[in-house]
């Protein structure tokens, strides 16, 4: 009988916990946050690509996201889960810029964007490669046909934010991010079996 | 969720006994985790090469922060604390300031009066001496030629001077948008006084109606059944009356949808 730990159906990488649990490591709040952009920018800038935003505006969401925060903890407010807040603010303005650009973003996930050379392994042998490449395009095409709630929970999951951070950036509840997560990851395991 | 940690102790030490028990399960579990993995590949893969170096973003935050940091640093400064000389200089500098943004200075003279006396009340409809609306196409055409331009996003430091100008200073600036009053789809300017704070809190009369009476506008426009200037007048001048007034409605029509 294996030891092997009890999981959860889905157990992406653990999140860091930034914030309340953690006092700042620098001094004053401008290098606090500068840190905290070091940390999360990839994050934040990666998540808010794969919902569709265009890179400029994504730079710029991050960029306004972060001084957002600096007048935030400015003004004394809540240190509690300042990931989950930084993601939530991003995920709202995005929101927002799409609706400005008519509701619609071109998602750099599509299939036939996502070409071989994006998608392939750089292993050495050529038939592997391309097994890979074939099996990513499938799966690339599963994840697309999810619904956009779904692709949301498990980009930010990817980025390491957990159930409770999710639903709070989401503005869903913690049992929607469950069953959300749980459904999307059975999807992608059976095309992973085809 | 038990992996965040979620689960009360007495649900994980469950699931956890009937992991052990259950071969399928376990089955399951593993094929779950090749699926995390296999997605969270694709993920970076597919993404990783769209980012550039972070240095350029986190030099421009850097210094966004050093300049929010040092007008906060600013207000709280004593006058009594600086040498002669240099209160002369300091009022010297702030004479030369008042007199290079002279229109600027007029306008934000204007706002503090204007100030509400609650800061952070959300804003329905803008204050017509601080936004009366401005236009810089003024013909058809113009506005007709091309697909609707995307409005385009205000820069944060003109944001915290429609913000101060609002009196919502020490509000979470979180909870508005800075939006254009005229939108660019009708000939609207980036002008400072075409941007006004749209409170998020409003739950009736908010963003999605406004950009409806937008799009019914330049409809309108571009079919010739509406001239340009009187659009322009009607959104800035009331723009929940000019709803009312073009969908025939006193409520939106997303409102009155069961």
């Amino acid at each position: 009988m294996s030891d092997q730990p009890p999981e959860s159906a889905v157990s992406l990488p653990l999140p860091e916990r930034i914030g309340a649990s953690r006092p700042p490591k620098s001094s004053t709040l401008e290098e606090e946050v500068t840190d905290l952009f070091g940390q999360l920018r990839d994050r934040l800038l990666r998540y808010l690509l794969s919902i569709g935003l265009p890179l400029q505006d994504g730079e710029e969401i991050v960029q306004e996201a972060f001084l957002s925060l600096f007048l935030h903890l400015q003004r004394g407010r809540s240190r509690h889960n300042l990931r989950g807040w930084i993601f939530r603010v991003a995920h709202n303005l995005a929101l927002k810029r799409r609706t400005q650009a008519g509701g619609s973003f071109r998602s750099p996930a599509d299939p036939a964007e996502a070409s071989g050379d994006l998608l392939a392994d750089p292993a050495p042998n050529a038939e592997d490669q391309m097994a890979s490449s074939q099996e990513q395009r499938l799966l690339m095409a599963v994840l697309q046909a999810q619904p956009e709630q779904d692709r949301r929970c498990l980009a930010l999951r990817a980025e390491g934010l957990s159930y409770r951070e999710i639903a709070e950036t989401l503005g869903i509840s913690l049992g929607a991010v469950s069953h959300l997560l749980t459904r999307s990851l059975a999807r992608l395991a059976r095309a992973s079996e085809r | 969720m038990a992996a965040d940690g979620e689960l009360s102790a007495g649900r994980a030490e469950r699931l956890q006994k009937h992991l052990s028990a259950c071969w399928e399960c376990r089955s399951q579990t593993r094929e779950l985790e090749e699926a995390i993995g296999d997605y969270v590949r694709l993920h970076r893969r597919r993404l990783d090469p769209m980012l550039p170096p972070a240095a350029g973003p986190r030099a421009l935050l850097k210094a966004q922060l050093s300049e929010l940091a040092s007008s906060h640093t600013s207000r709280s400064w004593s006058w009594f604390d600086l040498s002669a000389w240099r209160r002369g200089l300091v009022a010297a500098s702030a004479i030369c300031i008042a007199i290079a943004i002279g229109l600027l200075t007029r306008w934000e003279w204007a706002a503090r009066e204007l100030r509400p006396d609650a800061p952070g009340v959300p804003v329905a409809i803008p204050n017509a001496r601080l936004t009366p609306g401005v236009a810089v196409a003024t013909s058809r055409e113009e506005v007709c030629r091309e697909s609707p331009p995307k409005n385009k996003m205000v820069p944060v430091s003109v944001q915290r001077r429609v913000f101060q100008a609002y009196g919502i200073d020490s509000a979470d600036p979180g909870a508005y948008e800075v939006d254009y009053l005229i939108t660019p789809a009708l000939g609207g300017s980036d002008d400072i006084r075409n941007l006004w704070p749209q409170s998020y809190a409003a739950t009736i009369w908010n963003a999605r109606v406004k950009d409806a009476l937008e799009d019914r506008l330049r409809q309108l426009v571009c079919t010739g059944a509406l001239d340009l200037p009187t659009a322009q007048r009607d959104i800035s001048r009331n723009w929940i009356a000019a709803y009312r007034n073009y969908f025939h409605t006193d409520r939106p029509i997303s409102e009155l949808s069961p």
